[in-house]
């Protein structure tokens, strides 16, 4: 019985230092956002409120609480308001199945640095991505409007083509490891000095297409289009309501598919890999603390690249991406797991 | 002389290697660790050049009126000539030449020695487009757009310019800009500095990858 509340409080624990850690920064980096978006484009983006903006976020975020709350004229206020959820739910749930660090001893009780470690984490993944699909399309159908319309029934078009693939491309690293388990596949990447990335190129480019297009950034960000939809499904939001699809779609949302992109190419919290020899590592002298510092670089350093990504394309044609997704990634996908199957038996 | 019309298509290698991605990559990260070429509105202000057009001013007399236009028009209207007054005579060419002239209300008025002066000249510069028309028209250089531009006000009446604001811009701007050459950029440091920085000089033209021809 003694356990069970101590279990149930470290998880508690857990779930509480997760969620304000994923929304406190999912909140700072629109402050990331615009620095470097602002420096590729020789400004230095916000400088006023704090140092060198830093308050900025707060100050957006009280601006979009004082602010009135609209709603279209013969719009469906039930799924309006089910969409939001919808949205901010799956995406912080995903937190639940990444692994920050390896296993530590507090006051002689084991804890693991995820929330829970499921046998199964990888699915619950993307699971959970899937419904990303319903929080948009139910934005823009409540919304009775043609441009967010237009916007989630895009956005579902491109969910729905980048699932087959980005779940193919995954495929590589699960054959590699044996096992669906995120905390898992790391040990696994750790006893074979190996990270999977060096192995599964295709498979990380794939990756990668499949983050841009889930996560609306911008070589396929139809469904916001400025140019075209003015915001695409957010149109008839207003207020914090509006600031959450882009808080989740763009922060939240690319800091758990880096996070799992992180853990299944590029050995989670291990250090720098050298292919099969073993693992060097630069921050030592840190002792217990490094294996965390180099989570969070790994992911801070995929963030900024998509974030580079971003402010340096332009963007494709809907009909473009769905070829792109279909012609292209999905074959790719495929072939990266016949070869997979067919020489990862002869070497493990 | 060839000019190339459509750009090369990308071969098998560049596209596998993402060539163009790189690039593009390439130029952004070189843009986004060198200098930043912005002013701090607020903090710090361009000057902007002599012939902008901005809020309306009325020049005053000085001596250094278009002659011998001036002489003329002050003959032909018998105007009160005095120094440091507004230079208009009342003509009405400015209210003619506007597009909307129902922003301009222009009175004379007769002093006892039967001499005539301007005395209500207003401009609702809520309905002005600053075309400059007006400015153009004027015969005896006494119309004219100076570089104020910051004109947002609280109230409507802010909006509407009378004959003293406009003759106080007037004293302004001759005591500040009226001897500049007439040239862009001239007093600004940065700016000029900016100007001369992204000195463009055309690149030859070389058969490189993609959309760049």
């Amino acid at each position: 019985m003694e356990s069970v509340w101590i279990d149930l409080l470290v998880v508690f624990l857990k779930i509480i230092v997760i969620l304000a850690v994923a929304l406190g920064v999912g909140a700072y980096l629109t402050w990331v956002e615009r620095k470097v978006a602002a420096h590729i484009q020789r400004r230095p983006g916000p400088m006023v409120v704090g140092w060198h903006g830093l308050l900025q976020p707060i100050a957006d975020g009280l601006k979009l609480i004082t602010k009135e709350d609209l709603f279209p004229r013969y719009g469906n206020r039930f799924l309006y308001n089910l969409a939001l959820v919808l949205a901010l739910v799956p995406a912080t749930l995903v937190f639940a199945v990444v692994p920050f660090g390896p296993e530590f001893e507090v006051f002689g009780y084991k804890v693991k640095p995820i929330l829970t470690d499921v046998n199964v984490g990888i699915l619950l993944v993307f699971g959970l991505g899937s419904l990303a699909v319903y929080a948009i399309a139910l934005a823009g159908w409540a919304s009775n409007s043609k441009y967010p319309l237009i916007g989630s029934m895009r956005k579902a078009g491109v969910i729905i083509s980048y699932e087959v693939a980005i779940t193919f491309a995954v495929m590589g690293p699960l054959i590699l490891a044996g096992t669906l388990s995120t905390y898992e596949i790391v040990q696994s990447q750790i006893e074979q000095k190996l990270w999977y990335v060096w192995v599964q190129p295709i498979a990380f480019v794939v990756y990668m297409f499949s983050l841009l297009a889930e996560t609306g950034r911008i070589p396929f960000d139809i469904q916001e289009a400025e140019a075209e939809l003015v915001t695409g499904f957010t149109v008839e939001y207003g207020g914090m309501k509006f600031g959450i699809f882009p808080l989740v779609e763009w922060y939240i949302e690319v800091l758990t598919l880096s996070a799992i992109g992180v853990v299944l190419f590029l050995g989670g919290w291990s250090p720098i890999n050298i292919p099969f020899v073993g693992f060097v590592d630069p921050l030592f002298f840190l002792g217990p603390l490094s294996p965390y510092v180099w989570f969070l670089l790994k992911v801070t350093a995929l963030f900024l690249f998509i974030l580079w990504l971003h402010w340096t394309l332009p963007r494709y044609r809907i009909d473009q991406i769905t070829e792109i997704a279909w012609k292209v990634m999905l074959p790719l996908a495929l072939f990266n797991i016949v070869i997979t199957s067919i020489i990862a038996p002869l070497i493990w | 002389m060839v000019k190339r019309m459509v750009s090369k298509p990308l071969s098998w290698i560049e596209r596998l290697l993402f060539i163009d991605f790189i690039k593009g990559l390439s130029v952004t990260i070189r843009h986004a660790f060198s200098r930043t070429i912005t002013t701090h509105y607020p903090y710090e202000k361009l000057t902007p050049p002599k012939r902008f057009r901005g809020f309306f001013g009325h020049k005053v007399v000085d001596g250094n009126e278009p002659q011998p236009a001036f002489d003329e028009w002050v003959e032909r209207f018998n105007i009160q000539v005095e120094y440091g007054k507004s230079r208009c005579v009342v003509c009405m060419l400015c209210k003619r030449a506007c597009p909307v002239p129902q922003l301009f209300e222009i009175e004379g008025k007769k002093l006892e020695n039967g001499k005539r002066v301007v005395s209500v000249f207003n401009m609702n510069l809520m309905l002005c487009t600053f075309c400059g028309f007006c400015v153009d028209a004027c015969p005896v250089d006494c119309l004219f757009q100076s570089d104020i531009h910051e004109t947002a006000s609280y109230t409507r009446r802010d909006s509407i310019l009378d004959l003293e604001t406009l003759e106080k811009i007037g004293r302004d701007w001759q005591m500040r800009r009226e001897h500049e050459p007439d040239r862009i950029w001239i007093d600004d440091e940065q700016r000029e500095k900016l100007w001369h920085e992204n000195d463009l000089r055309l690149p030859e033209p070389e058969a490189r990858g993609r959309h760049e021809w």
